[in-house]
């Protein structure tokens, strides 16, 4: 931490807190899971900016989906993001999750992740290098010191359109809805 | 009465403030270990703040109370312990009521865990007690032999004594308990090899699954004063306690730097494993230790 960042601190505690205490969870789907353990280990070490990996989604604020998306872990991926407590913060990694990717034409893949859950950054690439994860979480730092990394009050905002596009894609859901659907 | 007042606020604040420090150095040293930089030394704090500022969901009141009262349990344990010449309890209980009120601490987060209703919660919560059924045996006969050596079960008197004979892991037959309550130690303290209660990757962190924002922090808060009261008991029964705060936070510090270097290189124990190994050399060195003792 720097000198010159004590005036933050004593600013925004909250806002600076949230930038420099990420609690990871990623959601491997397909591939891009052989790049986080060289973040998190020696090699790229994403603990010096307070980024570490937690188990469980009650605990994480960084939400990193990591791969395609299948219609069939589009599930897990909806109950995790809701199970986590705000503020919370969604990276996409890899080109699937942004537009299908070399998945354009399959039947069986989500082609675009932000209808469904809202995404604060996108890291494009097939697959992109390790390192992408933490300049990600610098431009994240940008956006969270501005106010725009404001996906979860979207998500809140516009709760009937996502769950209606989650209804769309996965038939009936079966738990209740988060926020008062009108 | 001002004193005491003073010194009853003041000594857990101090014992958080130690506590905390140390969790922070554990994971700026495993970090310099595994040849990482490792993250700031105070990032414990960030977390604490981040996770208090966050938004939370409580799973009914036995989920709020249950932590509440295994860090009361915390707090009340750190008053009856001595550190350097201050104790702001001193003339009551002793050594018993301290191994009675340490129990509040697993059983407050047991009954929080079992609001959770989460299935992880019920396997981390049952290797927890089984753990703590196999570290309880020789940690129940260290402190019988303990305070049959010395004929008190005042602590006080026991670092009063020591401050004039020695440090009683350096006298015989102690030396054979103070061995095994260090051995016990990591178990206790619940870091590797003994983390199988909350293994990230086989039971999502276990009794922690379901604790997130202030339920989270008020658990590192307690993880911190837990740390704090093992060792500083380790300090005082065995090493001698010490003439001033300063001194017994350096010792504090020497006895968490060789747990820290057993739990950056040993991997995890099954519970079985770890039951099979608490109950055979710790508890002979324990036993071994009481025999010569009464002897």
């Amino acid at each position: 931490m720097d000198r010159n960042q004590i005036t933050k601190w004593l600013k925004a505690p909250a806002k600076m807190a949230n930038k420099y205490s990420l609690h990871a969870i990623y959601f491997c789907t397909g591939c891009g899971i052989i790049e986080v353990p060289p973040v998190i280990t020696s090699r790229w070490d994403a603990e010096r900016f307070g980024i570490i990996p937690v188990a469980t989604p009650r605990q994480a604020n960084l939400f990193l989906i990591t791969g395609y998306v299948s219609v069939k872990t589009l599930r897990p991926i909806i109950r995790t993001y809701e199970q986590m407590y705000e503020p919370k913060y969604t990276i996409g990694f890899g080109s699937c999750p942004i537009n299908g990717g070399m998945y354009w034409d399959s039947y069986n893949t989500i082609k675009h992740l932000d209808k469904y859950i809202p995404i604060d950054g996108w890291i494009a690439g097939c697959m992109p290098r390790p390192e992408a994860i933490i300049i990600a979480v610098t431009h994240l730092w940008t956006l969270i010191d501005k106010d725009m990394a404001t996906g979860y009050i979207k998500y809140r905002e516009n709760y009937n359109s996502y769950r209606k596009n989650q209804e769309l894609a996965l038939g009936k859901l079966d738990w209740p809805p988060l926020y008062p659907t009108k | 009465m001002v004193v005491k007042i003073t010194q009853i606020i003041l000594s857990p604040v101090l014992a958080l403030i130690v506590g905390v420090f140390f969790l922070g150095l554990a994971r700026k040293i495993m970090a310099r270990i595994h040849w990482r930089y490792g993250p700031p030394l105070i990032q414990p704090v960030i977390d604490m703040i981040r996770l208090f500022y966050q938004k939370s969901v409580s799973h009914g009141r036995m989920f709020d109370l249950g932590i509440v009262l295994s860090l009361a349990g915390s707090i009340v344990v750190v008053l009856f312990l001595p550190f350097g010449r201050m104790c702001p309890l001193s003339n009551s209980g002793g050594l018993l009521v301290i191994l009675y009120i340490m129990l509040l601490a697993p059983l407050g987060l047991a009954l929080s865990g079992g609001q959770g209703a989460n299935p992880n919660i019920s396997i981390g919560i049952s290797r927890k007690l089984i753990l703590s059924l196999g570290y309880e045996v020789p940690l129940l006969l260290v402190l019988l032999s303990v305070m049959t050596h010395y004929k008190t079960i005042s602590i006080v008197e026991m670092v009063n004594v020591q401050q004039s004979t020695g440090w009683s892991i350096a006298s015989w037959p102690l030396f054979l308990s103070g061995l095994s309550y260090f051995l016990i130690l990591p178990a206790i303290l619940s870091i590797r090899p003994f983390d199988m209660t909350s293994a990230p990757q086989e039971i999502s962190s276990g009794p922690m699954v379901e604790y997130g924002g202030k339920y989270l922090a008020l658990a590192a808060i307690e993880h911190a004063f837990v740390l704090f009261i093992s060792i500083a008991l380790f300090v005082n029964l065995f090493l001698g306690g010490a003439d001033n705060i300063f001194y017994f936070f350096v010792k504090m510090l020497v006895v968490f730097m060789l747990g820290l270097c057993i739990n950056a290189v040993f991997p995890r124990f099954r519970i079985e494993q770890a039951i099979k190994y608490l109950w055979k050399w710790p508890t002979l060195l324990a036993f071994l230790g009481l025999i010569m003792t009464l002897m």
